[in-house]
């Protein structure tokens, strides 16, 4: 009784509550922002039913498709291929933009030249991951490919090596592709988490007669590890969607060895045409990365105010 | 002192050297291809130099090949991807930054839209690909430009998040009392001020969009929406491979954004980190 004559001095309180500038504020928010919401929200509700139904979408047949899904050893394959891409890939980069930010931050002192570097290190990061795959084509393929080439001329293989027709070389070859075009964005982003190291945290450890190893272990990894965070997490998100320069120089061979999860959902879908299962892994996918994100968004060192 | 720095830069002028040839050859290889001619594509020997540079590759791509539609196609979905994103952005940022509204529904923005970042295109093209057929909208440049501002909404936010942010709401309040609307300060005041920021959203926006590759190919299918990146691609699968054409295809694929870079290099790295990294 008290809740139902509670009730609209509640809201009459509710809408008072608003003062002129909300009002305007969420006047533009909420047309906009209700339809981006269904815009995202409708095609994952359209995936859960697709995944329910058979290809053809007319019949309902429960949890099949999932079942179908989880059963296909070629998942599992395609999980493997991503963690072996994502093993090669993020310790690659991070070592060696980490190494690389190091010295430049240590050696190189003129100010024009740290600019000149953050431009150059800037150009692979706005290259199209299709144009990138045409130059490593253009590398490895046989044939043509310039390194075999190299190679032969310099005296260091006798034969050609067919770098992405054979499974040891193929996964090696599509990951440098990824290192080439991604340790850049790591320089730059630890290279700008250096200049935030206090240079007096610094002068005293040296003062203090501190090697330059224990003076980056002690004082400058503090400041560079909510990047190193930040890297990880972007990173792992962008082998999730790697797709171009793999199906570009191999499409996911020689035979499975470089399919990775985004290849493999592709070929469900679209050159076998199964629609059910393609949604059911679609929505596994976005549950998992939803989950994976929940866990760690609070732990992204981005400033969200 | 002194000496453990000399140390350094000698061992550090061998890596730069390395470092440089890793980048700089495979650019340079990719504009060889591109400057040779057919002929000399089947000699027996390779030859690093293109011995008679010739720009017929490129005229064979565009022209003979009539990737000049693709081109176009990509022009017009990226610029009208481009003014949907920032259109959409700046009727979500300004009211969170530039009006007074409860900070959790402005946290719970910027949170979603960075949450939209870490999904994989993959996993939602497949219903896209279905909502898009069943609305007709199949090899159409529409479909791109709507899911092009659509994913670059994130981005945008938190870019002009930042812009707006920082410019001082004082300046604002002082065309108020001046007897200006909301709207004439916004355009008069705000808009000049954040256009820099605008600018810079707009070539990374534009960047992006142009290197899209996976929904342009799923969406599409002939050269009535196509865009050039897929073109490429097909250069690339093709059963006999054009070396000299797909170079040429893969240099204009990447002369734009290299073009555009130059003029937002600043806003790259903060774009692409939303904002954690600024240069200094």
């Amino acid at each position: 009784m008290a809740n139902v004559t509670a009730r609209p001095a509640l809201s009459r309180v509710g809408a008072g509550r608003f003062t002129r500038q909300e009002r305007l504020a969420y006047t533009m928010l909420a047309p906009v922002f209700g339809t981006i919401l269904v815009i995202v929200t409708y095609p994952f509700l359209l995936a859960v039913v697709q995944s329910v139904q058979d290809a053809a979408g007319r019949e309902f047949v429960g949890a099949s498709n999932y079942a179908n899904a989880l059963a296909n050893p070629l998942l599992y394959e395609a999980l493997g291929a991503t963690g072996t891409y994502a093993a090669l890939v993020m310790p690659t980069e991070i070592v060696l933009g980490l190494g690389l930010a190091l010295l430049v931050h240590r050696v190189v002192r003129s100010t024009g030249v740290r600019a000149l570097l953050f431009v150059l290190a800037t150009i692979p990061l706005v290259l199209p991951p299709i144009a990138v795959g045409v130059i490593a084509r253009l590398i490895y393929a046989p044939g043509y490919g310039v390194l075999n080439h190299l190679l032969i001329v310099t005296g260091i293989v006798r034969d050609e090596i067919n770098w992405l027709g054979q499974p040891t070389t193929a996964m090696p070859a599509v990951a440098s592709v990824d290192i080439w075009q991604w340790t850049p964005f790591v320089y730059l982003v630890l290279f700008s988490g250096l200049l935030t190291v206090p240079r007096e945290e610094i002068e005293a450890a040296q003062v203090d007669g501190a090697s330059g190893w224990q003076q980056f272990w002690h004082i400058e990894l503090n400041y560079l590890r909510p990047l190193v965070l930040l890297i990880v997490f972007f990173r792992l998100a962008d082998v999730l969607r790697v797709f171009d320069h793999v199906f570009v120089l191999t499409g996911g061979g020689p035979g499975n060895t470089t399919q990775l999860l985004s290849l493999y959902l592709y070929r469900i879908e679209f050159k076998y045409f199964d629609s059910g299962q393609a949604a059911a892994l679609a929505v596994m996918v976005l549950v998992a990365v939803s989950i994976a994100y929940s866990l760690v968004t609070r732990a992204l060192p981005v400033e969200r105010r | 002192m002194r000496r453990s720095r000399s140390w350094r830069a000698v061992l550090a002028t061998p890596v730069f050297a390395v470092i440089a040839i890793l980048y700089a050859f495979p650019l340079y290889w990719l504009l060889a291809t591109s400057l040779k001619s057919k002929a000399e594509l089947y000699q027996t020997t390779l030859t690093l130099f293109p011995e008679a540079p010739t720009l017929q590759p490129y005229v064979s791509v565009l022209v003979e090949r009539g990737f000049w539609v693709l081109l176009r196609n990509s022009v017009v979905v990226c610029g009208l991807s481009v003014l949907v994103a920032l259109v959409l952005g700046l009727l979500i940022t300004y009211p969170i930054t530039r009006l007074e509204v409860s900070p959790r529904v402005r946290v719970g923005i910027l949170n979603w839209a960075l949450s939209l970042r870490f999904l994989p295109p993959i996993a939602i093209v497949v219903p896209y690909f279905a909502v898009v057929r069943t609305l007709g909208l199949y090899d159409q440049p529409q479909a791109l430009i709507f899911i092009y501002s659509l994913f670059n909404l994130p981005f945008t936010i938190w870019m002009l998040k930042g812009f707006l942010s920082e410019i001082p709401r004082e300046i604002e309040e002082a065309a108020f009392t001046d007897g200006a609307s909301r709207w004439t300060a916004f355009r008069l005041v705000l808009l000049p001020l954040a256009w820099p920021g605008l600018f810079a959203a707009a070539v990374i926006v534009f960047t992006f969009t142009w290197s899209e590759f996976l929904f342009a190919l799923i969406l599409t299918s002939t050269p009535n929406a196509q865009t050039f990146p897929v073109g490429v691609q097909g250069l690339v699968t093709q059963f006999e491979v054009i070396w000299n054409d797909m170079a040429a295809a893969g240099t204009i694929a990447l002369a734009l954004p290299l073009v555009l870079m130059i003029l937002a290099r600043r806003y790259v790295v903060a774009g692409l980190t939303f904002g954690v990294v600024r240069e200094k």
